[in-house]
C-alpha cells in the first residue's frame, strides 16, 4: 500500500487551526458550573431502567398524574442499557433531569459530579431505612432518595417439595439443613437448587458467613477472608455435588425462569420473582422463606435504586418535587402492588406487610441485608468477580477471592 | 468487467514542467479555473473527513494521555493527566486493566487464527467450484454465497443467536446425530483445553502447575493456551459464514482473469487437475490471496458488532475483544483515556500484523 | 477444447455446491419461517421450515410493541441522505483528484489513503469526542453528517475517472465549458456504471451502519434499524425468548438490502472486486 509523503504544509496548518478553534469553542462540554435554573412550568426528562411492562406503565402513569396536578410536564423513557446511556448522557450537555441510579453505580456518578445532592432538601428523609440512605451517601452527603428496595429470599416450589416427601417443617434454616434437604430432593429425581451465577446471589452466602467484599465503611478490601472462603467453598460443594445448578445449565436466562419452569425446587431470588411468576408461570405454587442461616447467622443481599437528579438540570425544584411525589407513602405502596418492589419508607412497612403477608421474608431481610458495594470504579472489578464465580465449580475459591482482593485494593485503596 | 487500476502518471511531470496540452488557449485562465474548481470540488470531502475522521484521531491521542472521566471538556486546564500510564498500565502493571486487555488479545488472537485461514480457504474452494465452465446455475450459487455479506451484521447476529441457542437449530441438528450440543453462549471452556482433556494429555480441571502457576503478562500460561471458547466458536462460525462470500468474489474475478490459453496449454501438456491447481492456478492467485488475507486480518482484529449484540464479552470474558473492551472501558467505566489507549494499541497491532504478513508472504515470492 | 470430466466428478461438484448452498441459505430460511411461528413452536422446532401453526402475531408486536416504525423512518432518512451525499460529493472529489490540477492534490490523496487505513473501531471514541465538542451529539446532524462522505467512495471514483480518455474532456474545455460544466454534462454521464456501483455500496453501507449509531446518539427516538434491533436483542428490553419477534424484526431489516441486491447484483459484484483492487 503506497503512501505518498504529504506535500503541502497548508494542509497541516489548516488541520492545526481547525483543532485549535474547536478546542477553543468546546461547545459541547459544559464546565462544572450548576446549570441556569429556569422558571415557569418545568419539562422533565425521566430515564428509568424498567424491569418490565408493568413497571414502565406504573411509572408513566404516576408521572402523568403528577404532571397534570402540578402543571408541569414529565416524559418517562425506559432505557435499554441505562449504565451506558447515562454514561454517554453525562458526557454530553443534555442528560435527563431525573433518572434511576443503581446503587452499584451510584458512587461512580457521585464522584464525577453528575448528581445533585438534594437529600438535605427533602423534609422527611429520615423516614427511609438507614441502610438504604447510607448506600446513597457519598462523602457525607445524601445524594438521592432510595425509591424502593428488594432483598433475596429462598423460594420453594410446593409441589416439587411434597413430591420429595418433604413438609413445612423441613424448610431449611441452616446451611447443613439446606444440604440435607437438597440431597433428599436429588434422590427423588428433582433438581434441588437453581442459583444465579453472580455475586448478586452467591454474595448472600458470603454475608451469612460473616464476610463481604469491602469493609462497612467502603474503604478497605476484605475479599480474601476465611469467612468469604467458607461461603464460596460451601456453594462450590453444592455445585460439585449436583445439588445446585446455574441457570445456563438449565437452559434458563435466570434462576427464576428455571424455577418457574419447574426445573428446580429451590431458588434464591428477590421480590421481582413475584411479578415474573404471576405473569409467566401463574400455575406454580411456591412459598417465600428467609435465607438459611450461615455460620454467622442470618444474612441476605439488598438491592436498591434511587431517584437521581442531574447536576445539570434546569428544573431543580420541580425535579425534587417530582421525586417527593414518586416516593410518597401511598405512591410507594401502589408501585409495590404494580411491580413487586418494597417501599423504602419505614412508615410503609406495616401497611405493606398487611397487604402482602407472603412477602414477610422479603421485608424482614431489611434487618440483615447487605447493600451493594458503594465505592467508585468497582464496576469492572465486580464484573471480573462474576466471571470468576461463573467458573466456581471448577476453580479454587481461594484464587477467585485473591484476585478480587487484588483488584479491589487497586480500585479503592491507596 | 474489471476496471483497470490506472495509476495517474500525469500528476508529477505535468505539474513540474508545466506541460500545457497543445490545444489549450494560452494565458493560464483555464488553469486558474481548474485550481479553484479543484479546491471547491474537494472541499466537502476534505472538511467532513477532516473534522470527523482526522481531527478525532488527534483529539483521541490527547485524551489517551489523560484520565478524563467524561465530565466537562477534556481540553480545558485541570484535566487529570495520566501521561503514558494509560498505555504502560496495559503491559507492565499487574492489575485488572492488564488482565482484561491481555484476555481480549488472547481471545482475538485465537479468533483471527481460525477465522482468516478458514474464510480464505472456503472462499477459494467456493470460487473454484463456482468457476467451472460447464456449471449450470453459476449465477444462482454466486448469489447464494455472497448474499450474507451484504446484510446487516446486527440482523445476522440476531439470527445466529437463535441458531446457536440452547434449544436452537444447531443443537437440534446435532441431536439428530445423537450428539448433545453444548450451551453455546454459556460455555466458556476453551477449545484447546477441551481438546487436550479429550486426548487425555491434561486434566482441564487440574492443569499442571507448571502452566497454571506461572504467569506472563497477567495471564497464566494455562490461560494463554485455552484456545477460543465454545461461545467464541459460534461467533467464528458466524463471521466465516458472512465474509467468505466477499472474498469468494475476489477469487472469482482473479480466476476469470487467468487466460484460457494457459489452462489449455497445461492440459495439452498432460497435467492432471492437482498439478494444474498447484503450479498454475495458485501462483496466479497469489496477489489476490495476499489481498484476501490482509483484508481478513484487518477485519477480524476489529470484531465488535457481533460481540456487542451477542455476548457483550461474556461468558467469563472469553469473547472480549480489544475493540469491545475499548468501547466498554470508555462508555461504561467512564475511563475514556484508557479506552482511547486500547484502541490505539489495537491500531498498532493491526499495522504490525499487516506488515508481518506482507513480509512473510513476500519473501516466498522472490522474483515479484 | 472441452474438458472431459468424469461423471462422478461432476456430480461430486454439484453435491459440494449444493451442500454449501444449503449452509449459506438455510439460516435465512430459518429466520423467515421462525418469525412466523409461535414462541413455543420456535423453541421446540427451530429447524423445521414449516410453521405449525402459522402465527404472524410477532409482526403485530413489532409494529405496535416496539419502536420499529420510527427506526425504519430514521434508517430511510439516514440512508437517503448519506447515499445522496456520497454520490454527489465523492464523485466531485474523485474527479478533482483524477483530473484537476491544484496545489496540495497529492497531500489530500495521501490523507485520504491514510484515513482509509485507520480501522473503524479505532474511530469510535474519537468520533464521540468530536461530536460532543461540536455540540451535535445526540442529534440528527451528528447521526448523518459524518456519513455524508466516505473515503472509499472517493477512491473508487478517482480510479474510475482516471480510466476515461482525457480527450473527451479536453474537447469540451476547448469549446469553453467551465470545469463544473465539463464535469456535470460530459464526464458524469460516462461515469454511470461507477456511480451506480457507488450508489449500491453507499446504500448498503449506510443502511447497515451500526457502530456509528452507538457513539453518535443515545436518544431512542434517533435509533436506526440496526441500533433498534440491537436494543431489542441485547439490552434490558430484550430479555426473554421472544425469538419470532426478534427474527421478524431482523428479517424486515434485511429485506430492503436484499431486494436491491437481487436487482442490482452485478454492481455489487463489481463493487466487491473494486474494493479489493485498492491495494
Amino acid at each position: 500500500m503506497k503512501r505518498p509523503v504529504p506535500g503541502t504544509a497548508g494542509i497541516a496548518t489548516l488541520a492545526a487551526a481547525l483543532l485549535l478553534a474547536l478546542t477553543g469553542c468546546g461547545g459541547g462540554f459544559n464546565n462544572n458550573k450548576p446549570a441556569q435554573q429556569q422558571s415557569g412550568p418545568a419539562s422533565l426528562q425521566v430515564l428509568m431502567a424498567s424491569s418490565g411492562d408493568a413497571e414502565t406503565k406504573a411509572v408513566q402513569d404516576a408521572a402523568a398524574a403528577w404532571a397534570s396536578k402540578t402543571g408541569n410536564k414529565a416524559t418517562v423513557t425506559p432505557a435499554q442499557d441505562i449504565a451506558q446511556q447515562l454514561g454517554q448522557a453525562f458526557a454530553g450537555s443534555n442528560p435527563p433531569d431525573v433518572f434511576y441510579v443503581d446503587a452499584a453505580r451510584f458512587a461512580d456518578y457521585a464522584s464525577v459530579g453528575a448528581l445533585l445532592p438534594y437529600g438535605d432538601k427533602v423534609p422527611d428523609a429520615n423516614d427511609f431505612y438507614e441502610s438504604l440512605r447510607k448506600t446513597f451517601t457519598y462523602q457525607g452527603k445524601l445524594y438521592c432518595i432510595p425509591k424502593d428496595f428488594s432483598t433475596i429470599a429462598m423460594e420453594i416450589n410446593t409441589d416439587l417439595w411434597t413430591k420429595a416427601g418433604l413438609g413445612t417443617s423441613d424448610v431449611p434454616t441452616t446451611w447443613d439443613q439446606l444440604t440435607t434437604v437438597a440431597q433428599k430432593l436429588k434422590a427423588a429425581g428433582v433438581n434441588p437448587i437453581a442459583i444465579g451465577d453472580t455475586r448478586d446471589r452467591i454474595g448472600a452466602f458470603m454475608v451469612e458467613a460473616g464476610g463481604w467484599i469491602v469493609s462497612p465503611d467502603g474503604t478497605k478490601a476484605t475479599a480474601n477472608t476465611p469467612q468469604n472462603l467458607q461461603a464460596l467453598q460451601y456453594v462450590q460443594s453444592l455445585l460439585k455435588g449436583g445439588l445446585a445448578q446455574y441457570p445456563k445449565a438449565l437452559s434458563a436466562g435466570w434462576a427464576g425462569e428455571a424455577f418457574g419452569k419447574g426445573q428446580a425446587a429451590i431458588t434464591f431470588e428477590g421480590n421481582w420473582i413475584k411479578g415474573a411468576m404471576q405473569s409467566d408461570y401463574p400455575n406454580v405454587k411456591y412459598t417465600v422463606n428467609p435465607m438459611p442461616n450461615g455460620p454467622k447467622g442470618a444474612g441476605t443481599l439488598m438491592f436498591t435504586q434511587c431517584w437521581g437528579i442531574s447536576a445539570k438540570t434546569k428544573y431543580q425544584d420541580a425535579a425534587i418535587k417530582f421525586v417527593e411525589a414518586m416516593t410518597a407513602k401511598d405512591q410507594q405502596l401502589s408501585f409495590a402492588k404494580a411491580f413487586g418492589v418494597m417501599p423504602s419508607r419505614q412508615s410503609a412497612k406495616d401497611q405493606y406487610t398487611a397487604q402482602f403477608p407472603t412477602d414477610k421474608a422479603f421485608i424482614d431481610g431489611a434487618a440483615n441485608g447487605q447493600g451493594p458495594v458503594n465505592a467508585p470504579k468497582m464496576d469492572s472489578v465486580l464484573t471480573d468477580f462474576d466471571a470468576g464465580l461463573q467458573q466456581l465449580a471448577t476453580t479454587d475459591p481461594q484464587t477467585i477471592l485473591q484476585r478480587l482482593q487484588t483488584n479491589t485494593t487497586a480500585a479503592i485503596g491507596g | 468487467m474489471a476496471l483497470d487500476v490506472a495509476q495517474a502518471p500525469s500528476t508529477g511531470p505535468a505539474r513540474r514542467t508545466g506541460r500545457v496540452p497543445r490545444r489549450r488557449p494560452p494565458g493560464g485562465g483555464v488553469r486558474r479555473g481548474e485550481r479553484l474548481a479543484g479546491w471547491l470540488f474537494i472541499a466537502p470531502v476534505v472538511t467532513i473527513l477532516g473534522v470527523f475522521l482526522l481531527l478525532p484521531i488527534l483529539m483521541a491521542v490527547w485524551v489517551s494521555l489523560t484520565k478524563w472521566n467524561g465530565q466537562g471538556s477534556p481540553f480545558q486546564a485541570g484535566v487529570p493527566m495520566a501521561g503514558a500510564s494509560n498505555y504502560t498500565r496495559l503491559f507492565t502493571v499487574d492489575g485488572l486493566a492488564r488482565q482484561d486487555f491481555m484476555t481480549s488479545v488472547r481471545n482475538t488472537f485465537y479468533y483471527v487464527l481460525i477465522v482468516v485461514p478458514t474464510q480464505t480457504a472456503l472462499a477459494l474452494v467456493l470460487a473454484m467450484v463456482v468457476n467451472q465452465r460447464m456449471l449450470k446455475g453459476k449465477s444462482f450459487f454466486r448469489t447464494a454465497f455472497y448474499f450474507p455479506s451484504v446484510t446487516s451484521s446486527v440482523a445476522i447476529s440476531v439470527v445466529f443467536l437463535f441458531v446457536f441457542a440452547n434449544s436452537g437449530a444447531i443443537n437440534s441438528l446435532l441431536g439428530l446425530f445423537g450428539v448433545h450440543g453444548p450451551q453455546w453462549f454459556a460455555d466458556s471452556r476453551g477449545v484447546l483445553h477441551l481438546l487436550l482433556g479429550g486426548l487425555g494429555l491434561v486434566n482441564p480441571d487440574a492443569p499442571p502447575s507448571a502452566l497454571a502457576g506461572h504467569q506472563m503478562l497477567g495471564l497464566s500460561w494455562w490461560d494463554w493456551l485455552s484456545g477460543p471458547s465454545v461461545a467464541m466458536c459460534s461467533i467464528i462460525a458466524l463471521v466465516v459464514w458472512t465474509t467468505s462470500g466477499t472474498f469468494m468474489l475476489m477469487f472469482l474475478a482473479a480466476l476469470q482473469n487467468i487466460p484460457q490459453q494457459l489452462e489449455e496449454a497445461a492440459l495439452i501438456d498432460g497435467t492432471n487437475r492437482w498439478q494444474r491447481l498447484r503450479y498454475l492456478i495458485l501462483p496466479m492467485l497469489r496477489p489476490t490471496m495476499f489481498l484476501v488475507v490482509t483484508l481478513g486480518l484487518i477485519g477480524s482484529w476489529q470484531v465488535f458488532d457481533q460481540i456487542y449484540v451477542m455476548s457483550q464479552g461474556g461468558p467469563a470474558k472469553t469473547t472480549l475483544s480489544p475493540a469491545y473492551l475499548s468501547f466498554r472501558t470508555a462508555f461504561k467505566d467512564f475511563d475514556y483515556g484508557s479506552g482511547a489507549a486500547i484502541s490505539f494499541i489495537l491500531f498498532g497491532i493491526i499495522v504490525v500484523m499487516t506488515l508481518l504478513q506482507r513480509f512473510l508472504l513476500r519473501e516466498r515470492d522472490g522474483a515479484k | 477444447m472441452k474438458t472431459h470430466r468424469p461423471l462422478w466428478s461432476r456430480i461430486g461438484g454439484y453435491v459440494v455446491l449444493g451442500f454449501f448452498a444449503v449452509v449459506f441459505i438455510y439460516p435465512f430460511v430459518i429466520q423467515v419461517t421462525n418469525s412466523f411461528k409461535s414462541e413455543a413452536d420456535a423453541t421446540t422446532n427451530p429447524l423445521s421450515p414449516v410453521p405449525h401453526p402459522f402465527d404472524s402475531t410477532s409482526f403485530v408486536h413489532i409494529f405496535e410493541g416496539t419502536n420499529f416504525p420510527l427506526w425504519l423512518l430514521n434508517s430511510v432518512l439516514v440512508t437517503l441522505l448519506a447515499t445522496g451525499g456520497r454520490i454527489f460529493f465523492d464523485s466531485l472529489a474523485g474527479y478533482a483528484l483524477a483530473r484537476l490540477r491544484f496545489g496540495g492534490r497529492r497531500a489530500v490523496f495521501a490523507a485520504i489513503l491514510a484515513v482509509m487505513s485507520v480501522p473503524n473501531v479505532v474511530l469510535l471514541i474519537p468520533k464521540f469526542l468530536v461530536l460532543n465538542q461540536l455540540g451535535i451529539y445526540d442529534s440528527y446532524v451528528g447521526l448523518i453528517l459524518p456519513l455524508i462522505v466516505d473515503a472509499t467512495g472517493v477512491f473508487i471514483m478517482k480510479q474510475f475517472f482516471e480510466s476515461i480518455p482525457v480527450s473527451v474532456e479536453e474537447a469540451a474545455r476547448i469549446d469553453g465549458a467551465s470545469v463544473f460544466r465539463t464535469y456535470w454534462s460530459i464526464v458524469l454521464p460516462i461515469g454511470r456504471p461507477a456511480l451506480i456501483t457507488l450508489t449500491i455500496l453507499s446504500f448498503q453501507g449506510s443502511w447497515n451502519e451500526f457502530p456509528h449509531t452507538l457513539v453518535s446518539v443515545q436518544n431512542p427516538d434517533l435509533f436506526t434499524l440496526p441500533r433498534g434491533l440491537a436494543d431489542l436483542v441485547s439490552g434490558s428490553l430484550g430479555a426473554g425468548n421472544q425469538y419470532p419477534l426478534k427474527l421478524g424484526a431482523a428479517m424486515l431489516t434485511i429485506i430492503p438490502v436484499a431486494v436491491i441486491f437481487l436487482i442490482f447484483q452485478r454492481y455489487f459484484v463489481r463493487g466487491a472486486a473494486e474494493g479489493g483492487s485498492k491495494e
